[in-house]
């Protein structure tokens, strides 16, 4: 292979890029790179100050966000019957619907950034709190009975062992918060803002200004993988060994008692913190519904019937273009990473730009996604994929490398041949990395199809959120919520259990007993 | 025997699990240990010697029966760092330095910083020059050295070994050998070690016990009346026979 410059590279992919954009330029889906530097160059102080404003906000909520799950995190280290109720409060956090909860944060702020940074730092809450814990847990037992042997307690353990052995997994967290935080302003920018790139991105699409929205969707990437990278970079300087993945293994559940009772247990705990938020702050009722309103609301008014029918005739909308892009991510991302073993060479090439490209915060680019596959189901069910894709990819490309290597070499010597090798060793090692991203794309999904329908498609529970917003219809916009969250946790819990029942089989060790 | 001062186990046994499903690692088991001596422990794998330590180190608690070292618990024993332990494994923390590692004994034992006499210590386990080295850059006897280290930085008056010397070359084991036992002869530590050499056994200590496949049960208790150093001797040789005939039982 003749090797060319790099510059040579660059500028046959722009060219190539630029002459497709011409040739599709009655599509009206991609913008050639001229049209968009024409469009940086003249809206440089726009772009520069709408960069700003969402940076600041993605940056306060990063850090109020990081903070919340290493507290949550050495919360359920050191008292670890509060465990179980702190991880369903993080997961909720994580699966509210950022934007149905957008417009509420609104009313509550009033004008300001604060829904925006409080959206952001919801969005990387979770993240955090699980790296952070699973660092603070990944610890031999032996590191752990030598501070015993010495009598000293879990404070020590704590600053002498357990903190230091989590930094590189807080590394790897704060590296998914930094895209996530953004990811959050911008949506947060989305549902009502004066200024920012979320800000800049609806009005383009509204505008049908093509060139516009590749920009900023082009933009929030770029800081988005800066910002990866970045920490990426700060992790290395400090030497700290990036851990080999990121697992979070599920709790072996006593048998399907234990698990349903602890559903019911983090059914009432999110309860609870809901009805004591909107008390604790003594937030006026029109807006701030509790639980029993959207009980009264769902069950027991006289108009129940129809509320629950139009909820749920959304939600089954949603559900059908959900449900089949979370397989199609999970299962095209799992497929090339195995695909990708056959071929190490090729796997060495696409992992770095995986890496990339799941820094990206995929939602800047839905509406190019929607615009391109129109408003019907591919479109969403596309975006749905595309979100789960990436990490799933990455994920798994990790799992799979972490077969151990004795195993590998007893297959070889018996010269198996790559098939059998993967199909023997290599899948089940890469199992518990795959059943970890299916757990945390629930959340992704949510936001993806919700935002999906909010900005584009007009379907879905996302735009029937979006139209009660609009109208003050609050007991509404709850009961989606609501509805969404248990939806949520329901399929979490579904995913872990079917993870505890395969794991259990292939790699018992993975489970925490 | 009825020193006050000794290791005392009083029908100590230990039961994992419960029910049918129970495992019973140590049958009931009565040892007294004269403070100052150092006492092998060998026995079939999994026999559950290690388990008997981890008792002793107050990591386990006993099913049964009571631990008494000088009339303390572990537990009493462990809070005022009167013992310390070398694992298996090791146990260096992979982000500080060798000589970090040593240091943590000290620190963990609530002992007062003293670099001379961790770099002496250093020394001792022949790792002079591999102070700034990270675990990672050591080989698995190397790690096992610096564990030693680390469990006589904390100046312990009951050490416990768990096959420490397990991943130490031949040549540097028999080093380690003849120069360990001295110091903790000298300190007057009171040493339980456990092995599966038996020529290291015979070779370390005053005293041998043999134990049987799970549960542990001492099948043999066989003293070492012979003087430092100890070259290979016909009466060594007559000693370690006598250890594993017993072993074969």
């Amino acid at each position: 292979m003749i090797r060319m410059p790099r510059v040579v590279v660059w500028a046959a992919l722009l060219l190539g890029w630029e002459v497709f954009a011409r040739l599709t330029a009655d599509g009206f889906v991609i913008a050639a790179p001229t049209e968009i530097a024409q469009y940086v160059w003249r809206n440089t102080g726009l772009l520069w100050r709408a960069t700003g404003v969402t940076g600041w906000v993605a940056l306060q909520g990063f850090v109020w966000g990081n903070l919340a799950g290493v507290m949550l995190a050495l919360a359920a280290v050191l008292i670890p019957r509060a465990e179980r109720g702190l991880l369903t409060l993080a997961l909720l956090a994580f699966c509210l619907p950022l934007v149905a909860t957008g417009p509420i944060l609104r009313v509550l702020y009033g004008p300001g950034q604060g829904p925006q940074v409080t959206l952001a730092a919801l969005s990387v809450v979770y993240t955090t709190f699980l790296s952070v814990l699973v660092g603070l847990r990944a610890v031999p037992q032996s590191w752990l009975d030598l501070a015993r042997s010495y009598g000293r307690g879990p404070v020590t353990l704590l600053a002498l062992v357990r903190l230091p052995a989590a930094l590189p997994y807080l590394v790897a967290g704060l590296q998914i918060a930094a895209p996530a935080a953004f990811l959050g302003a911008m949506v947060g920018e989305f549902t009502g803002a004066e200024r920012g790139l979320g800000v800049l991105t609806v009005r383009a699409l509204r505008g049908l200004d093509l060139p516009a929205t590749w920009a900023v969707a082009l933009l929030a990437a770029a800081l988005s993988m800066a910002a990866f990278a970045g920490i990426g970079a700060l992790g290395r300087r400090l030497s700290l060994a990036p851990p080999e993945i990121l697992l979070a293994a599920p709790d072996d559940a006593r048998g399907r008692a234990g698990a349903s009772i602890q559903g019911i247990a983090a059914v009432a705990v999110a309860l609870a913190v809901w009805q004591g938020a909107m008390d604790a702050f003594d937030l006026p009722r029109f807006f701030a519904r509790r639980p029993g309103d959207v009980w009264d609301y769902l069950v027991t008014a006289p108009e129940a019937g129809a509320h629950r029918a139009n909820l749920l005739a959304a939600l089954g909308e949603t559900l059908t273009v959900a449900l089949p892009g979370y397989g199609a991510g999970l299962l095209l991302g799992a497929g090339l990473a195995a695909l990708l073993t056959l071929a190490p060479p090729l796997a060495a090439l696409v992992l770095p730009v995986s890496v990339a490209l799941r820094s990206i915060p995929i939602i800047a680019t839905a509406p190019l996604i929607v615009w391109a596959l129109g408003r019907g189901a591919a479109g969403s069910i596309t975006v749905v994929a595309v979100m789960i894709f990436f990490p799933t990819l990455v994920a798994c490309l990790h799992g799979l490398a972490r077969a151990p290597r004795p195993l590998m070499d007893l297959f070889d010597s018996y010269d198996a041949g790559p098939l059998r090798r993967l199909w023997g060793v290599q899948l089940p090692a890469m199992l518990p990395a795959f059943f970890a991203s299916a757990r945390m794309a629930v959340p992704a999904a949510i936001l993806a199809v919700t935002t999906a329908e909010w900005l584009a498609t007009g379907r879905g529970i996302g735009a029937l959120m979006a139209t009660v917003a609009s109208t003050s219809d609050y007991a509404m916009l709850w009961s989606a919520i609501a509805v969404i969250g248990l939806a949520a946790l329901a399929t979490h819990a579904g995913v872990a259990a079917l993870e505890r029942a395969v794991l259990r089989r292939t790699s018992p060790e993975q489970l925490a007993g | 025997m009825t020193d006050p001062r000794a290791l005392r186990l009083e029908g100590v046994a230990k039961r994992f699990g419960d029910g049918a499903g129970a495992i019973q690692a140590v049958a009931p088991c009565d040892v007294a240990i004269a403070r100052g001596t150092t006492t092998a422990l060998v026995g079939p794998s999994g026999c559950g010697k290690s388990t008997l330590l981890r008792m002793i180190a107050g990591l386990e608690a006993p099913t049964d029966g009571g631990i008494l070292f000088g009339g303390e618990t572990p537990d009493t024993l462990r809070r005022r760092a009167g013992l310390a332990m070398a694992f298996q494994d090791a146990a260096l923390l992979p982000w500080l330095r060798l000589r970090g590692n040593v240091a943590l004994g000290r620190k963990l034992a609530r002992r007062v910083p003293d670099a001379a006499a961790d770099d002496a210590l250093i020394r001792l386990v022949g790792l002079a020059g591999f102070e700034r080295r990270r675990p990672a850059e050591l080989s698995g006897g190397m790690r096992q050295r610096a564990a030693i280290a680390r469990a006589l930085a904390g100046d312990p008056d009951l050490l416990l070994l768990d096959e420490p010397f397990g991943a130490v070359d031949e040549l540097t084991r028999e080093r380690l050998n003849a120069e360990l036992a001295p110091l903790w002869d000298a300190r007057g530590t009171t040493t339980l070690l456990v092995t599966h050499s038996v020529i290291e056994a015979v070779r370390l200590s005053d005293r041998v016990l043999v134990f049987s496949p799970r549960p542990a049960r001492v099948v043999a208790d066989i003293a070492v009346p012979l003087a430092r150093p100890r070259h290979s001797s016909a009466a060594l040789a007559d000693l370690c026979e006598a250890v594993r005939a017993a072993l074969r039982g």
